[in-house]
């Protein structure tokens, strides 16, 4: 556990384009974080654990995953680098995590609790705003992806996806993705090879 | 196979399911915690077991296998290859599926060996109690950490042998399996004992 240096806070900072501070408020801010890392493969929470952290991801790539009745892992998010992490409805709710979030690529991650998290609403109203804008785009996307799952066909699924996902997701373990986009790995990889987007 | 009576379904182990249902199993205890301890100290007839009785069965049962588990994790060797999904063995498989509750129920009651029973006295002081889930959680932390250890490892070249003998060995996943459905056939135990004291 350690605090950040000047370029991490930035890219903290890039995350949260509508809050503005004075600078006892920054400080303030800065030190409610903190940076954990994590090996390739380490799970960072547990089913059956709450999580206690709000994530920002500085570098690595993680998966968000269930198991399903036959204990198989289906994929239903990733974090990377510049995006949020963590398990919400545990951390919000305080309650067990259905799901596991697993680090795929060793990670770098900063961390808020929950108190700090929830004190960042009450003492400044940037992040009012900033969390309307947060969540009005986390329920697009997962409205978007709904639709992609219920409405395409496999081949137009790895498309859509391919052309929109970052780099570093590309070099993860198949099996993660194919699980995302409900397919067998072995369709993923034929439509690898015979696809292009 | 089919017309085999012994046939069941494949038994696949994976070491993500079993950390879920031992992080459930280990909430499950701690939130015994919060009862009085008439509740956890009286069993529901005299030949029964009290709901503590049973939490220190399973502490037992564990310490048997602390020295062995850490033996065969020093002894087996690291992997790279990513996680992989562990299939049973036939005899350990039938083994596993006779702990195993289904349905909540406890299928095939079983009488205890002698070395796994816990003597209690009825009169415990709130220091004993609170001992004897210090110990469930030292032990299950071991059995969780174990887990999270056989990730990384290569767990299908070293077999140790049960607490009750030679006759049945297990890999590290038959083991951690085995105890986990011991664990919950008593966590069901534990639940039918609480609705028989008020």
């Amino acid at each position: 556990m350690r605090s950040m240096d000047d370029t991490t806070y930035q890219k903290l900072k890039l995350f949260f384009p509508q809050v503005h501070f004075g600078s006892e408020e920054e400080s303030k801010f800065r030190s409610l974080w903190v940076l954990k890392s994590f090996e390739r493969s380490e799970l960072i929470t547990e089913a059956g654990n709450t999580e206690r952290y709000f994530y920002f991801v500085l570098e690595g790539v993680q998966a968000l995953y269930i198991l399903n009745g036959k204990g198989e892992k289906v994929v239903l998010g990733f974090s990377y680098s510049g995006s949020p992490s963590g398990v919400f409805d545990s951390f919000i709710f305080k309650t067990p995590s259905f799901t596991f979030l697993e680090a795929l690529k060793p990670s770098k991650m900063l961390a808020i609790n929950l108190e700090s998290y929830q004190s960042l609403f009450e003492l400044y109203p940037d992040f009012q705003t900033w969390g309307h804008h947060f969540f009005r785009d986390i329920l697009i996307g997962r409205l978007y992806r709904e639709v992609e799952l219920l409405t395409l066909s496999a081949e137009e699924r790895y498309i859509q996806f391919m052309q929109r996902c970052p780099k570093e997701l590309k070099i993860i373990p198949q099996k993660y993705l194919a699980s995302y986009l409900n397919m067998k790995p072995e369709t993923f990889s034929r439509l690898r090879k015979s696809t292009l987007y | 196979m089919e017309h085999n009576p012994l046939y069941m379904a494949a038994l696949l182990i994976t070491p993500e399911d079993q950390i879920q249902r031992l992080n459930l199993l280990m909430n499950k205890i701690d939130q015994l915690r919060q009862l009085d301890t008439s509740r956890l100290t009286i069993p529901p007839n005299p030949k029964a077991w009290s709901v503590l009785e049973i939490i220190e069965h399973l502490n037992i049962a564990y310490m048997f296998y602390v020295e062995k588990v850490d033996a065969a994790l020093a002894k087996s060797i690291d992997h790279t290859s990513g996680n992989k999904v562990f299939k049973a063995r036939a005899w350990q498989k039938i083994i596993i599926a006779a702990q195993r509750p289904k349905d909540r129920k406890r299928k095939w009651k079983m009488k205890t060996l002698r070395k796994f029973e816990p003597i209690f006295s009825h009169n415990m002081t709130q220091e004993q109690i609170n001992d004897v889930f210090e110990k469930f959680n030292h032990l299950h932390g071991h059995l969780k950490q174990s887990i999270l250890l056989s990730r990384q490892k290569e767990v299908s070249k070293t077999k140790i042998s049960s607490a009750i003998g030679p006759i049945v060995t297990f890999y590290l996943p038959e083991c951690f399996e085995f105890l986990l459905s011991h664990a919950e056939r008593h966590i069901i135990q534990i639940e039918e004992t609480l609705d028989l004291i008020p």
